[in-house]
């Protein structure tokens, strides 16, 4: 077994190796790759929600602590945390990724 | 018998080399040992696996070359073109959680991503870096990202705030959903593997499920370093391409 083999032979087998290959390397949703991103995507979004509650609120505690506000910071922060939760939920099972603010229509990338 | 169980008691930091400098606790510690025999495996794989290049790659190579081309391939399809600068980051956060969750499952070892410290500096560092970057591309511009196209002014008010929150969530869900798998998963192992050490003969089934728990596990180390990878890409995504 030498590595130095004629480089046509390589080249043939290259050739093989991209027809067997199926086209595309990660269909969505069917195949073990699909799956697998099925399942990062259930793990992604899982505790997204709750999360956004979480720190939502915990801003607004710190909101009244500091401005003597108590309780309505926190009730303000509590809808909006449900909001920005919501929202990312929402772009995560849309496939606009996480991204932060919306994406003009036409231009897909 | 009384059989006590302390399913949170593998979670605890033991300093192995006292170090205190000027009142800081800087000890290496149980957890530190495990980062260093991550980082040390990981550097094992990849240039004792790549050392001899050989055009038909052996057991070794093959791990090397495949991870290499894993992440290569969710760097490009996922942040787009422009990030290639970006892989090497990209490469070791997930080798080295990887590494970390699948150390952690060898028994009596220790798991460094069950530490919310641990996770949330990584995450802190993926988010600084990347509002960094977005301010570097784009300048002031990137503050754009908050401000969503096309709506009404009033509105803006309710949607900016909104836009803000989601964005400085972000370091937080990727750590706590990180820490969380790994603590949750580990804590059910030792309270499972606790029952087995307690009810005698009936022990085979809380094994089992133990067994089963494992396996999952895993997948989870597995998935866990893949969500963390392909996050940090989709964050890196947006901004470098600020729409």
């Amino acid at each position: 077994m030498s590595e130095e083999r004629p480089p046509d032979e390589l080249a043939r087998l290259g050739a093989r190796l991209d027809q067997l290959r199926p086209k595309g390397d990660a269909p969505a949703g069917d195949g073990d790759a699909g799956q697998q991103q099925a399942l990062a995507v259930g793990f992604r979004i899982g505790i997204e929600f709750v999360v956004a509650i979480g720190v939502a609120m915990g801003l607004g505690w710190a909101f009244d602590r500091v401005l003597g506000t108590r309780p309505f910071g926190m009730i303000v922060f509590f809808f909006l945390g449900v909001a920005a939760g919501m929202l990312s939920v929402y772009r995560a099972i849309t496939g606009q990724s996480a991204a932060v603010g919306f994406r003009p229509r036409q231009r897909k990338d | 018998m009384a059989l006590e169980l302390h399913p949170l008691e593998q979670f605890k930091i033991a300093p192995l080399i006292p170090i205190h400098i000027g009142g800081l606790d800087v000890s290496y510690t149980n957890s530190a040992l495990f980062m260093t025999i991550a980082v040390a495996l990981i550097t094992a794989l990849l240039v004792l696996g790549t050392r001899r290049g050989a055009l038909v790659p052996g057991r070794w190579q093959s791990i090397a070359e495949m991870s290499y081309e894993f992440v290569a391939d969710m760097v490009e399809t996922n942040a787009g073109h422009g990030a290639e600068p970006y892989f090497p980051f990209v490469f070791t956060l997930f080798m080295f959680v990887l590494f970390s969750n699948l150390l952690g499952l060898i028994p009596y070892s220790y798991t460094v991503t069950s530490q919310i410290i641990v996770t949330f500096a990584l995450a802190a560092t993926v988010f600084i870096g990347v509002t960094i970057v977005g301010f570097i591309k784009h300048g002031v511009r990137f503050g754009r990202l908050f401000v969503p196209e096309g709506v009404p002014i009033l509105l803006l008010f309710l949607l900016v705030p909104i836009e803000l929150l989601s964005y400085f969530i972000r370091p937080f869900t990727l750590s706590i959903r990180l820490f969380a798998n790994m603590l949750a998963g580990h804590t059910m192992l030792a309270i499972f593997g606790g029952f087995a050490a307690s009810v005698g003969l009936l022990a085979i089934f809380p094994v089992l499920l133990d067994v089963a728990i494992y396996a999952l596990e895993i997948l989870v180390a597995a998935l866990q370093a893949y969500v963390f990878a392909i996050l940090t890409c989709l964050y890196l995504r947006d901004a470098l391409h600020l729409h």
